[in-house]
């Protein structure tokens, strides 16, 4: 095809055209990755030499006195995380199992329930964020927070007397936020599970519960995984719904009705009054450990799904 | 200041419909930075700069600060069960006790004590603070640190502070959002939100140094204003960073019915506009400068209707000099019109 000349060399020469293009396309988003990073490490130079390591493990952010610390809002946006896929993650894989294994035989409710879950996804983040503050902070404070403070108030996690604006609230928030990504991802790993597996443990005597719990979850375990960190990816990064909801004060407890703070939401609560440039360098400092959790998060998922899937034909 | 900004810009627009004002409710530390790096022309904020950010201005610049408007900062608060024409009573000192977390219980002796006849009740107090940085909050920790050494060494003042207690909600909105829906909680609110939200909320009145409690209104607004500004205001071309309303009337005892927590709001603008500066162009200097006038002389009246009383005379006299110097290739850019 590449040999002789005319129509066998266009093609030739729109196929290297057409490979250096692409290949720009992706040497650009590289670049573009590395440019933010080398950015973000720029213009926190100021704090990273003034605190050096002890950003990380500081834990007061006094803007009056001139000492930052980052070590509360990294507890706020690890612990809402993970509150969030706990919370989430179950829903999402409940969802995504119900689409495709029970509501196979009727397609339009299937699609109708599934694309509706999607537009969970739709909605904008600063609308969670209202809805949060308006509707489901008053009502998790009066129903959730406030029984489970009163009974089981000797448990350190909920210690905190309740006010609706805390890590529960957002972790809440959050969980209803990547519900569609996982219910989504994890949807399409479980259709892609070969018809085999379940049939096999069908012959072996399985109800369909079983079928699903012994053979379609294990086979898709590593699938499931992916969406779990995608979820968290989303997690990690949201800034509008999560400082409507948290309280927004910089705090390391045990008590999830305590109110918190998140890397996103102090930069956008403090970046525009930054009044002094170890003030602004600060804050950049934090957007670059954002930048770079959400990086290892997405590496270390990579990682594990490689080792999951390296010795197996199915691969995410 | 974004309410009465808006109703600004809307009510220059019916006079003079060829002008445009682009407003954009950043934060007064927002705006302070844009004009140093000379992106606006001109700025807003609730608190004047500091001398580290006059000394970060381009060399050689003039920046002039400009008192628009006045405010006060009121303590908010949400208690079921007392009357709406019950309005607690307050004093720097226990203020400052509530925010560095040591009174906790509405019904603490120290408050039970400034209010007599009222039963409070025996609930912790939720304290509620601005989660952003914010001029409002600049004013309240300047009241903070006038009434409280401790507050003053172990947090200060600033848009921004370290608060030891308290959940920190997004902009005046939020805080009044905040109140509303958290019963016993309590927070300092600019006065304009609290009369928008009057249903849901309460605001108590705070001690002056002559003895009285005074209930924020437009009057012991507007006085407190006089007062503050009768110890002689800075030139406008010169640095605003010692100026305080609250610093000059926290020991005031003659003047019997100021209200304590009362702020001027400026605005900032550079004395000598040229195209160098942001790309300025002429008709943009006239406008700017005119619009300017305009609200320190015309536009104060549209202020009142939503809290923000309208500038004394002296103030409003200081500021037409100040904006008769601004100047546009050297040449004075406000002709009267």
């Amino acid at each position: 095809m590449t040999s002789g000349k005319g129509i066998g060399r266009r093609r030739a020469g729109g196929d290297q055209i057409l490979r250096g293009l692409v290949a720009s396309a992706a040497i650009a988003v590289v670049i573009l990755l590395l440019a933010l990073g080398a950015e973000l490490i720029i213009h926190s130079s100021l704090s990273l030499v003034t605190f050096g390591p002890s950003f990380l493990i500081g834990t007061t952010w006094d803007p009056v006195h001139q000492i930052f610390g980052a070590l509360p809002f990294l507890f706020g946006t690890i612990l809402t995380s993970i509150l969030a896929l706990l919370i989430g993650l179950p829903i999402g894989l409940g969802v995504a199992i119900f689409l495709a294994e029970k509501a196979k035989g009727r397609r339009l409710f299937g699609y109708t329930l599934g694309t509706l879950v999607e537009l969970l996804a739709a909605v904008p983040s600063v609308i969670y964020g209202l809805w949060g503050l308006f509707f489901l902070s008053p009502i998790l404070r009066t129903y959730v927070e406030t029984p489970l403070h009163n009974y089981l108030g000797f448990l350190p996690i909920f210690a905190s007397a309740p006010f609706g604006l805390d890590f529960f609230t957002a972790g809440v928030i959050l969980a209803i936020m990547i519900i569609p990504t996982v219910s989504a991802v994890s949807r399409d790993i479980l259709n892609a599970v070969p018809n085999s597996q379940r049939e096999a443990m069908y012959s072996l005597g399985g109800t369909h519960w079983e079928v699903i719990r012994k053979a379609v979850l294990p086979y898709a375990r590593s699938g499931i995984f992916g969406a779990t960190i995608l979820g968290l990816g989303r997690a990690v990064g949201e800034t509008m719904a999560v400082t409507m909801v948290i309280g927004n004060t910089p705090r390391i407890t045990a008590s999830l009705f305590s109110g918190g703070y998140t890397l996103a939401a102090v930069i956008a609560n403090e970046f525009t009054e930054a009044s002094y440039p170890l003030y602004t360098a600060a804050l950049v400092e934090i957007g670059l450990i954002l930048f770079g959790l959400a990086l290892i998060i997405n590496l270390l998922a990579r990682l594990l799904i490689w080792r999951m899937t390296r010795n197996t034909r199915f691969r995410v | 200041m974004y309410p009465l900004m808006s109703s600004w810009v809307f009510a220059y627009t019916q006079v003079q419909p060829n002008i445009q004002v682009n407003y954009a409710s950043i934060g007064s530390g927002a705006g302070i930075a844009q004009i140093t790096a000379g992106t606006l022309n001109f700025g807003e904020s609730d608190a004047p700069l500091k001398t580290t950010q006059y000394a970060a201005l381009p060399s050689g610049s003039t920046l002039l600060t400009i008192p628009i408007s006045d405010s006060a900062v009121v303590p908010a608060y949400n208690i079921p069960g007392i009357a709406s024409t019950t309005h607690l009573k307050f004093t720097g000192s226990v203020l400052a006790e509530i925010f560095l977390g040591n009174i906790t219980m509405w019904n603490d002796p120290a408050l039970a004590a400034l209010n007599p006849g009222v039963t409070l009740p025996a609930n912790p107090i939720t304290v509620i603070h601005r989660s952003d940085g914010s001029g409002t909050m600049y004013a309240f920790t300047n009241y903070l640190s006038d009434s409280s050494a401790k507050w003053k060494s172990q947090v200060g003042f600033a848009t921004s502070v370290n608060w030891p207690v308290g959940i920190g909600c997004k902009g005046n909105e939020g805080v009044a959002g905040c109140i509303a829906n958290t019963q016993y909680s309590l927070g300092p609110l600019e006065i304009a939100y609290e009369i928008t939200n009057s249903g849901a909320i309460n605001y108590g009145s705070v001690q002056n140094h002559a003895g009285n409690f005074i209930l924020a209104n437009l009057t012991n607004i507007n006085l407190a204003v006089k007062a503050g500004a009768s110890a002689g205001l800075p030139a406008g071309n010169a640095q605003w960073s010692g100026f305080s309303i609250i610093n000059n009337i926290y020991n005031d005892s003659t003047d019997t019915q100021v209200y304590p927590i009362t702020t001027f709001t400026y605005a900032l603008v550079y004395q000598s506009l040229s195209a160098s500066y942001a790309g300025t162009s002429q008709a943009q200097a006239v406008g700017a400068v005119n619009f300017l006038w305009w609200v320190v002389n015309s536009g104060q009246n549209a202020g009142a209707k939503i809290g923000y009383p309208p500038l004394p005379s002296n103030v409003v006299t200081l500021d037409d000099t100040t904006l008769s110097s601004i100047t546009y290739n050297g040449t004075p850019v406000y002709t009267g019109s």
